[in-house]
C-alpha cells in the first residue's frame, strides 16, 4: 500500500540532532515554528531547514521500508491497515481503506472535510455498534482490536472522547467514574475503590479540568454545556488513563479559555509512553497540543500525511489545495 | 374466568350473619346512598355475589369479640352493608380491565384473626433512624413506640386507647367516607381488627416522621392455596397548619410467601396543612397486596406522595385525593418495579374542584420479566370551577424483556376553560447510544444495563423526603434488579 505511513522515515536524509535520538520525546519537545506555509513537499527537499524536526517529519507519499533503522527502536501502538467499514443499518461503505501507524508517544491529528470520515474512524477504533466493519486489519498493542468487545477495547487502554456525550440521567459523574475505575482495577487484579477511597483519588484530578467539587455529584453529561461535556470527558480520560486517546473534536464548541484548559489537561496528561489521535477542523488546537503528524481524510481515506505545516496550507487555500496536489 | 363465574343461582342470597344481630348505628347518609343504589344501580349490581358474602363471613368471625369503638363500630356496618351489593371485580369493571384478581379469588383466603404469640422475630437493632410502629398481621403493636417525644396534643396509636373525646369525634365525622371505594375498600372496612389514628392539632409541625411498618408473619407456601389476609387501616387527621410526614413500609417476614395485605390509609389535611407520605411496598413476590390512599385536602394544603412498589405477585394501589378548596398542591411520584411474573397496579385518581388547584405526577415503572406486567390508570379530573389550576402528567415505562407488558391509560378530564395541563407517555427500552458510552469507558454490558435501569428509577427514588429511607430503598432495589430471575 502506497500510505504506509512513517512519520520519521525520511529522518535519514538529515541528521537529526541528538536530541531526537530517544523516539520517545515529550511531545513539547517537537517545535513546529515554520514561519511560511508552504507544500511540505517542498520544504523538505529544498530547504534544508536549520529545524531538523520538522524535515523529520515531512510527508512520505512513496511506500517506505526506509524507516526500518528508526523503526525497530521504536513500538507501534496502533496499526490500521486496510480498513474498510459501512453504516450498519444503510450498508453505505464511509471507511475505504484506512492506513495508520501510531507509535508509542507520538501525537497524530487527522483533518478533513465533514463527511470525510474522521469520526467514523475514530467511532469504527472503538467498536461502535452503528458500523460493521467489512475489511482490514486493526492491530492495538499487538493484539487484534477488531476481534474485542468495546469494554475490552477500552480496558485495553483505548480511550475515545465523544464528539456529543450522552446524558445519563439518574447516575451521578463520580458513580460513573467509579464504576469504569473499578472495571479497571479489577482487570488488572487489584481490589475495586469503595466510594470514600475513590473520592479521594478523584478529587485532585477535578483541578486539571479546572472543575468544582459538585460536578461529581451531577448525572452524567445531564444539563452540562458544551464545555462541560467536553471538560468531562478528559476527566474520564484523566481519571481512567489510556495509552492511546482519540480525542473527537474536542475542541468544537469551546471557548478560548475553555479550549485553553482542555489542552492544558491534555498535555498534562502525556508521558513518553502514550499517544493521542485527535481529530478536529481547526488549527487552534494543534497550536495548544502540537502533533508529530498530521493526516487529511477525504472519502473514507488518509490521502495526505505530514507535519503541521499541513494544518497551515489547509487554513489558507482549503481542502482543494490538498486533494489537488 | 373465576372472577366471571356468577351465575343466577347467586341472586340475592343472604347468609343470616350479615343480617346484623348487633344493635346497628345507621347515620342518615348510609340510608340515603342505600336508596340512591336501588334507584340508578345496573340490574346486575344488585346481585350478591355468594364468594364475597363468604368472605364477609369469615371476616366477621376473625373479628375480635370485645367490643369496639363506635367510629369503628359504624364503619363495619357500613363496610358490611357495602358488600352485600358488591360482587368480586371481574374483566369486565373498566378499573379491572387489565388487572386480573383471580389469584386471590382462587385462594382459600383466611383472614387472620390474632396477631402472633411471639414477636421475638421483631429486632428492633436500630438500624432505621427512627423508631417504627408496628403492625403484624394487620394487627397495631405499639409496645415499641415512644411517644414521648411527640409535640403536645399529637395523638399517634390505636383507637381503642385514645381518651380524647374531641379527637374521637373529628375521626367519626369523616372516617369512612368515601363514596368511591370498591369491593376491597369496603373488605377493608369489615376486616380492619383496629383503627390506627395518628392526630396533629392546628398548627403543629411534627418534626420526625411517623414510621409505620406493616409486617405479613402469618403465610402459606406456593404450594397450598391458603392465604392469610390482613386489613390493616390507618386514619391521618391532620388540622390547619398542621405538618407531618409519614413512612408506610410493608414487608412480609422471611420465608412467608403467600398471604394478601389489604391495606387502607385515610388521610385529612387542614386548610394550609402538609403532608408528605412515603409508601413502600415490598412484599414476597408471591404475595397479594391490595391498598388504599384516600386523601382529602383543604384549601392551600399539600400532599405529596413517593411511592416505590417492587413487591407482590399482585399489587394494586388506589389512589384517590379530592382537593376541596383552592390553592392546593398534590403531588404523586410513584415507581413500580416488576422483576418476577408479577402485575404492579396504580390506579391514581385526583379530582380538582377549586381554583388555582396544581398537581403534578410522575409515574415511571420497569418491567423487567417476561410475565410481568404494569397498568396505570392515572385519571386526573379539573372540574368547572377548578380554574387556573396547574396540571401535570408523565408516565414512563421501560420494558425489558420480550413479552413483558405495560397497559398505560393516562387521562386527563378538563372541564375548566382556563387551565394549564399537560401530560406525557413515553414506552420504551434501555437506549443503545447510552449503554455504549458505558462500554466505552471499560464498563461490560450487563453492569451497564443494571446502572441504567436503575437510575430510572433512581429519579423517582432520589424524590422521597428522607435519606435513611432513600438508602434502604436503593439497596433493596439493587438487589432485585442484580439478583438472577
Amino acid at each position: 500500500m502506497a500510505w504506509q505511513i512513517q512519520c520519521t522515515a525520511s529522518a535519514p536524509l538529515i541528521s537529526p540532532p541528538p536530541s531526537l535520538k530517544p523516539k520517545c520525546l515529550p511531545p513539547h519537545a517537537l517545535v513546529f515554528t515554520l514561519p511560511v506555509a508552504r507544500s511540505s513537499r517542498f520544504r523538505s527537499t529544498h530547504t534544508p531547514s536549520p529545524r531538523p524536526v520538522a524535515a523529520s517529519l515531512s510527508t512520505v507519499e512513496s511506500p517506505t521500508s526506509a524507516g526500518g533503522l528508526d523503526d525497530s527502536s521504536k513500538t507501534p501502538l496502533l496499526e490500521v491497515k486496510g480498513l474498510t467499514a459501512v453504516i450498519a443499518e444503510t450498508k453505505q461503505e464511509i471507511l475505504k481503506g484506512v492506513n495508520l501507524v501510531i507509535h508509542q508517544g507520538e501525537i497524530h491529528a487527522i483533518m478533513g472535510k465533514n463527511g470525510s470520515g474522521k469520526s467514523t474512524f475514530s467511532k469504527v477504533l472503538v467498536g461502535h455498534p452503528d458500523y460493521e466493519v467489512t475489511g482490514g486489519s486493526v492491530v492495538f498493542k499487538g493484539e487484534n482490536l477488531l476481534d474485542m468487545e468495546p469494554e475490552e477495547r477500552s480496558l485495553a487502554g483505548l480511550f475515545m472522547s465523544f464528539q456529543a456525550p450522552v446524558e445519563i440521567p439518574g447516575v451521578s459523574n463520580i458513580d460513573f467514574l467509579n464504576m469504569a475505575y473499578n472495571a479497571r482495577r479489577k482487570k488488572l487484579g487489584e481490589p475495586e475503590l469503595g466510594p470514600l477511597e475513590f473520592y479521594a483519588y478523584i478529587y485532585p484530578k477535578l483541578d486539571l479540568v479546572n472543575m468544582k467539587t459538585d460536578f461529581l455529584n451531577r448525572n452524567v453529561n445531564e444539563g452540562f454545556s458544551g464545555g462541560e461535556r467536553k471538560r468531562n470527558e478528559i476527566l474520564q480520560l484523566a481519571v481512567l488513563g489510556a495509552d492511546l486517546a482519540i480525542l473527537d473534536e474536542i475542541d468544537s464548541g469551546l471557548d478560548v479559555d475553555a479550549l485553553r484548559d482542555v489542552a492544558k489537561a491534555v498535555n498534562g496528561l502525556l508521558t513518553p509512553k502514550n499517544s493521542v489521535l485527535m481529530i478536529t477542523h481547526y488549527r487552534r488546537l494543534l497550536e495548544v497540543i502540537k502533533p508529530t503528524c498530521i493526516h487529511i481524510m477525504e472519502d473514507g481515506r488518509i490521502i495526505k500525511t505530514g507535519d503541521s505545516s499541513l494544518a497551515e496550507v489547509l487554513e489558507e487555500k482549503g481542502y482543494i489545495a490538498i486533494s489537488a496536489a | 374466568m373465576a372472577a366471571l363465574a356468577f351465575t343466577h343461582q347467586n341472586l340475592l342470597q343472604f347468609t343470616p350473619k350479615l343480617t346484623p344481630s348487633k344493635p346497628k348505628l345507621k347515620s342518615k347518609r348510609t340510608k340515603t346512598r342505600l336508596s340512591i343504589q336501588t334507584l340508578t344501580a345496573s340490574p346486575q349490581a344488585s346481585f350478591t355475589d355468594q364468594f364475597v358474602l363468604q368472605l364477609a363471613d369469615s371476616l366477621e368471625d376473625s373479628l375480635p369479640s370485645s367490643s369496639s369503638p363506635l367510629p369503628l363500630q359504624k364503619l363495619r356496618d357500613d363496610s358490611s352493608e357495602a358488600l352485600l351489593s358488591t360482587q368480586w371485580p371481574s374483566r369486565k369493571d373498566e378499573s379491572f380491565r387489565f388487572t386480573d384478581t383471580s389469584f386471590i379469588r382462587n385462594s382459600n383466603i383466611k383472614p387472620i384473626s390474632h396477631p402472633p404469640e411471639s414477636l421475638s422475630f421483631l429486632d428492633d437493632s436500630g438500624d432505621t433512624q427512627f423508631k417504627s410502629l408496628n403492625f403484624i398481621d394487620g394487627f397495631l403493636v405499639d409496645s415499641s413506640f415512644d411517644s414521648s417525644n411527640l409535640p403536645d396534643g399529637v395523638y399517634v396509636g390505636s383507637l381503642s386507647k385514645l381518651s380524647s373525646e374531641g379527637i374521637l369525634k373529628r375521626v367519626s365525622g369523616f372516617l369512612g367516607d368515601f363514596e368511591w371505594g370498591d369491593l376491597f375498600w369496603s373488605v377493608n372496612g369489615l376486616g380492619a381488627p383496629d383503627l390506627m389514628v395518628i392526630y396533629v392539632p392546628e398548627g403543629c409541625r411534627v418534626e420526625n416522621p411517623i414510621y409505620l411498618k406493616y409486617i405479613s408473619v402469618e403465610g402459606g407456601n406456593e404450594g397450598s392455596k391458603k392465604v392469610p389476609l390482613s386489613n390493616p387501616r390507618v386514619f391521618v387527621l391532620v388540622e390547619k397548619g398542621g405538618e407531618i410526614g409519614i413512612v408506610e413500609e410493608f414487608v412480609g417476614k422471611e420465608g412467608s410467601e403467600c398471604y394478601w395485605t389489604n391495606s387502607v390509609l385515610e388521610v385529612v389535611v387542614g386548610e394550609g396543612g402538609k403532608v408528605k407520605h412515603s409508601y413502600l411496598q415490598k412484599q414476597s413476590l408471591s404475595a397479594a397486596h391490595i391498598k388504599w390512599t384516600s386523601v382529602r385536602q383543604e384549601s392551600t394544603s399539600t400532599y405529596e406522595l413517593v411511592e416505590v412498589s417492587t413487591g407482590g405477585k399482585l399489587s394494586r394501589h388506589n389512589v384517590h385525593v379530592q382537593q376541596l378548596g383552592s390553592d392546593t398542591a398534590t403531588e404523586l411520584t410513584t415507581f413500580h418495579l416488576c422483576v418476577g411474573d408479577q402485575t404492579q397496579d396504580l390506579h391514581s385518581r385526583i379530582v380538582l374542584d377549586h381554583p388555582r388547584g396544581y398537581t403534578q405526577q410522575l409515574h415511571k415503572c420497569i418491567v423487567a420479566h417476561s410475565s410481568g406486567q404494569a397498568v396505570f390508570d392515572g385519571n386526573v379530573k379539573v372540574n368547572r370551577f377548578a380554574q387556573q389550576t396547574d396540571a401535570g402528567q408523565l408516565t414512563r415505562s421501560l420494558l425489558l424483556e420480550p413479552r413483558a407488558t405495560v397497559n398505560i391509560k393516562p387521562n386527563l378530564q378538563i372541564i375548566a376553560d382556563d387551565v394549564k395541563c399537560s401530560h406525557g407517555a413515553a414506552i420504551s427500552d434501555l437506549e443503545d447510544s447510552q449503554l455504549f458510552y458505558f462500554q466505552a469507558r471499560g464498563i461490560d454490558l450487563e453492569t451497564a444495563r443494571k446502572a441504567l435501569v436503575f437510575s430510572f428509577g433512581a429519579e423517582v427514588i432520589d424524590r422521597l423526603p428522607y435519606s435513611f429511607v432513600q438508602k434502604q430503598v436503593k439497596d433493596h432495589v439493587k438487589e432485585l434488579l442484580q439478583s438472577p430471575r
